[in-house]
């Protein structure tokens, strides 16, 4: 039976439209080439929804973009993206630049300043000097260039990791040498599988899959692709940027 | 805001071969203040055990002084050192008797236990603050950087380090760690302990 | 609050936005101007920017209930909070100088943020609360300021410039909009310095912080303020006022970034190490005092608890 309290205050109810499906993104910048990473588990609190949500897309031959957060919002995110970039080929004949689709994306989120996407983006790809970029974003749309940067569920475990092992934070160089600004493809490679199998172990929200998309500045070779099992290319020309995906597995408990 | 991070600071601890190593960082805030930075959270229960204690500062110096008291009632009784097993299950009796009003402390220990055969075995726990032990093989955290810290210290830590190597992987684990977190940090402390000495070092970190 | 009488209210932001809407065609959210480029202010062709809201009674509640206003750390957008930032007036032009560690909840996200926005070449934005907030709203600014140019064949004026800035963000009030900024410049009137925030505050003055880091930079700033500084001194200021917030505050850090505005524009003078300062200094800069400006670093071996060993 309902007491007087339960009739007297007006039934309220709230619209939460947002959910959070974990997972991990990160993405690192080299001299010429940039990796663009995601795990493929999607999640909804203690259950897996599927092994296999792919978070990396490819953009253009020279921008892949990782979506982070809510998954709905970040799949109608990337599609509204590509769609604008679609109409920039068919107006300009030419691909968006990429500090130019980080700027879109800027004023794409920030439009959605009072009903954001729940999404936290990272850009990577090749600038037009042929320089390796990354750009990470807030949900709804501040945004800065770095080197390295990682998010999702797992930011926090592999961020600290990265600054160690791609900034050398907190170490010293041996007297009279300096560390590199930028580290060679195959050691960049290595960091992202480290950092992955790192996130699974602790995190729960982190698993399944690993997709690592490269993207390779135009006139560069495969140096530091050759031998790599299961490496697939998703460029639609050989002679500008060359976009590769690789996938590894990642434990599933 | 938790009272967990009312004070803020991190502990760490970590196995070697024959040695292990724990550590802390040496900020006490008071909030997003930062207060003093020499507050030292790693304590010498005897000569080869250690404790940690990372959360509320009052409780972690309170729980010194208490551990203290009931380690040497110990050692008066039994007429010789606390074992790191007996020490763990000391602090994990202790705080299980505060279970509806714990102390907000988490507890990190690492230490030396010798076999019969007379080796000294690596040994470390840490528990949550009604005093639920882990016990692991390879590491353990607590405190506001824990997060952080299982993120480095699972790309960075290996089996069967030796003392001065697990010191580097420890120092880089507590500061890397800490650099990614606004409650912790202001510099770390070290202790290194193998069978015959405890090699202890103040680590120069972030200011800030 | 008064969220009933705003859905009728017509003045207010949330009408305004829906009058711009209105303005879009309904069905199509996309303006011609979104085929080109507009400088990836696509959104703004039709002069109003327009914005999504979510079909509900209070949109202004929806936005609290889920982004972090300060109180709740456990809501799911997080917006970037905690910062120190500075700017003063004096005889030798505007300092301007900020720290770069953008936190969430407890967690660094990033200790490379660039917190002085170049509006253009003779006014700088500073950037504390909202990330996105500040550095949208001060480039759309700058494109403000181009057209007044252009309009007027004159450069627009520090007062005018943070004057635009204030009325926009004002029509946004109530709306969680959250920045507190300092428009710094050089114009007709020599230098100036104007403090703008999104409760519409607009303020002019000589020196001015803002941010979790505020009062420790103010404690440096005040104690060392004149107006006859020279250009070393002042820049020195600066930079050893954002050290201490970096130091004792916990949200603030990392780096400091200097900026020195006089009659030909704004100078960056560069970037600057807090921990660096805090055992060495900022290194080999005009005004420096060479040492470190830690307390531990200045006090080494003099403090009772550890006084030299006594020769006996």
């Amino acid at each position: 039976m309902s007491s007087l309290n339960d009739v007297a205050g007006p039934q309220q109810r709230q619209f939460n439209p947002y959910t959070e499906n974990g997972g991990t993104i990160l993405a690192i910048a080299g001299t010429d080439f940039s990796v663009i990473a995601g795990d493929t588990r999607q999640s909804e609190g203690y259950n897996i929804q599927t092994r296999y949500a792919p978070k990396v897309f490819r953009l253009t031959d020279r921008a892949v973009l990782a979506v982070n957060g809510f998954a709905a919002d970040g799949n109608m995110f990337v599609k509204k993206v590509k769609q604008r970039l679609e109409w920039y080929r068919h107006a300009h004949a030419k691909d968006m630049p990429l500090h130019a689709i980080a700027r879109l994306i800027q004023t794409m989120l920030y439009a959605r300043r009072f009903f954001p996407y729940y999404v936290y983006n990272i850009l990577g790809g090749i600038e037009d000097d042929g320089s390796g970029a990354v750009y990470s974003f807030d949900p709804v749309g501040s945004y800065e260039r770095e080197t390295c940067r990682a998010a999702g569920a797992a930011q926090s475990l592999v961020q600290p990791f990265l600054d160690n092992q791609i900034y050398f934070k907190n170490q010293q160089p041996a007297p009279g040498t300096s560390f590199p600004a930028h580290l060679p493809l195959p050691i960049v490679l290595k960091l992202v599988i480290d950092s992955f199998t790192g996130a699974t172990e602790r995190h729960i929200e982190v698993g399944d899959g690993l997709e690592m998309y490269v993207v390779l500045a135009k006139g560069r070779d495969l140096s530091g692709l050759e031998g790599i099992v299961g490496l697939q290319e998703l460029s639609t020309k050989s002679d500008g940027e060359r976009i590769f995906v690789i996938r590894r597995e990642l434990k599933k408990d | 805001m938790s009272i967990m991070e009312y004070n803020g600071g991190s502990v760490i601890a970590m196995v070697g071969k024959g040695c292990v190593a724990i550590g802390s960082d040496l900020r006490l805030g008071n909030q997003a203040l930062t207060v003093a930075t020499n507050f030292e959270k790693v304590f010498p229960v005897t000569d080869r055990i250690y404790l940690g204690m990372s959360g509320l500062a009052t409780d972690v110096v309170t729980l010194r002084e208490q551990f203290r008291f009931r380690v040497n009632m110990y050692t008066i009784k039994e007429e010789r050192d606390i074992e790191p097993e007996a020490f763990a299950h000391l602090v994990s009796s202790t705080l299980y008797e505060r279970r509806f009003g714990p102390y907000f402390i988490e507890p990190v220990m690492a230490g030396l236990w010798k076999t019969q055969k007379g080796e000294h075995k690596p040994y470390i726990a840490a528990a949550d603050l009604i005093g639920c032990l882990n016990f692991a093989k390879d590491f353990v955290v607590a405190g506001t950087a824990s997060e952080k810290l299982f993120g480095v210290a699972e790309g960075l830590w290996e089996p069967d380090l030796e003392p001065e190597d697990l010191f580097e992987t420890i120092s880089q684990t507590l500061l890397n760690g800490v650099d990614r977190d606004a409650f912790s940090g202001w510099g770390a402390i070290i202790h290194v302990i193998t069978p015959d000495k405890v090699i202890t070092r103040t680590l120069k970190g972030r200011m800030d | 609050m008064n969220t009933f009488v705003n859905q009728f209210s017509t003045s207010s932001a949330l009408s305004v936005i829906r009058k711009a809407q209105a303005l879009v065609d309904d069905d199509e959210e996309f303006s011609d101007a979104a085929w080109g480029s507009e400088a990836g202010f696509g959104n703004l062709a039709k002069g109003v920017p327009s914005f999504s809201v979510p079909a509900v009674h209070d949109p202004t509640a929806f936005l609290r209930l889920h982004t972090d206003d300060h109180a709740d750390p456990n809501c799911r957008i997080k917006i970037q909070h905690g910062t120190t930032t500075l700017a003063f007036r004096f005889q030798g032009g505007v300092i301007v100088a900020v720290d770069s560690r953008a936190t969430a909840g407890s967690y660094i996200a990033s200790g490379t943020v660039k917190k002085v926005i170049e509006i253009n070449p003779y006014l700088l934005g500073t950037m504390a609360g909202g990330a996105a907030d500040c550095q949208y709203w001060e480039t759309y600014l700058g494109i403000q300021c181009r057209l007044h140019e252009l309009r007027n064949r004159e450069r627009i004026s520090v007062a005018a410039a943070s004057k635009y800035l204030s009325n926009l963000v004002y029509s946004y009030k109530g709306m969680g909009l959250s920045m507190g900024t300092m428009i710094c410049g050089w114009d007709k009137t020599g230098p100036a310095v104007f403090y703008v925030d999104s409760d519409g505050t607009r303020l002019k003055g000589d020196l001015f912080s803002v941010g979790s880091g505020s009062t420790f930079a103010y404690g440096v700033l005040d104690q060392g303020y004149r107006w006859d500084l020279t250009d070393e001194e002042a820049q020195e200021l600066g930079r050893r006022s954002i050290y201490a917030a970096g130091h004792r505050d916990a949200f603030s850090g990392n780096t400091c970034n200097l900026y020195h505005v006089k009659e030909d524009g704004w100078r960056f003078l560069g970037n600057y190490d807090i921990t660096k300062m805090h055992y060495e200094g900022p290194g080999d800069v005009p005004g420096s005092a060479k040492t470190g400006y830690g307390y531990d670093v200045r006090v080494e071996g003099r403090v009772s608890s550890a006084a030299p060993a006594v020769a006996s």
